[in-house]
């Protein structure tokens, strides 16, 4: 990670409350006009679930996201729903992720997914999970939007998933 | 596909428009809580599991009650 001190310092300054409502302020989202609704058709317990991450989670062997572009990365990485802790990992310079590390289901709960399943609480999981990193900004947006979004969707889709539980960073 | 997301920034959610949200007011990283507090990220993700089943209106920002430090989970 270049400029790591100066990285974690910035991270750090999101911790004091106006500091991050500055920044909530000052920042432009992407906005929509309609919203999508899908209704849920059957119970939980028979839907299939799958989680999707913005908190730049991937397999320790594969490959990491791109640190070194300062728009970010909009490519995505799949990661088995079988995946436990020991084989995860975090590449994500825009948020504190140190807890995160120690305790993956602070953004990417498969755990508690798991602990719930076994409650019969809901489902079983699709194959795959999928993952990204949250901070892409305008000039990737497109790629996000129509290629990686897109992909995702089908995958899901192909997976015969019912419902999806989205944890931003 | 149904879906159900949490927001730790409300603003941005408002602007985008997901179809079903559970906004908390926690810090960066913390999406489901502390490190290690089982009873916390399980008491918020069944929430989120409960507003996905309950949900009529498309759009909904459901406010968690849960404060970042001290609250008890069960």
């Amino acid at each position: 990670m270049k400029n790591k001190p100066i990285k974690r310092f910035k991270m750090a300054l999101f911790k004091i409350p106006w500091v991050r409502q500055r920044w909530e302020e000052k920042f432009t989202p992407v906005t929509s006009e309609a919203i999508p609704w899908t209704p849920l058709t059957k119970p939980l317990a028979r839907c299939t679930i799958a989680l999707i991450t913005t908190g730049g989670v991937h397999l320790k062997n594969d490959a990491p996201f791109n640190m070194d572009d300062k728009d970010g990365d909009p490519s995505y990485r799949t990661i088995p729903s079988t995946a436990t802790k020991s084989d995860l990992m975090i590449t994500h310079d825009y948020y504190d992720h140190t807890d995160a590390d120690s305790d993956i289901n602070l953004v990417l709960p498969i755990d508690i997914l798991r602990a719930c399943q076994e409650e019969g609480i809901v489902g079983r999981s699709s194959e795959f999970f999928y993952s990204l990193m949250g901070h892409i900004v305008l000039p990737h947006l497109p790629y996000l939007v129509e290629k990686t979004a897109k992909e995702i969707a089908t995958a899901l889709q192909g997976q015969g998933v019912d419902i999806v539980f989205l944890v931003p960073a | 596909m149904s879906t159900v997301g949490i927001s730790l920034v409300r603003t941005i959610t408002v602007a985008i428009k997901p179809p079903r949200t559970y906004f908390l007011r926690y810090p960066f990283g913390h999406a489901l809580g502390e490190a290690g507090n089982r009873p916390q990220q399980t008491t918020i993700f069944k929430d989120c599991l409960n507003l996905l089943e309950t949900a009529r209106v498309p759009g909904i920002i459901l406010e968690s009650p849960y404060r970042w430090r001290g609250q008890r989970f069960a």
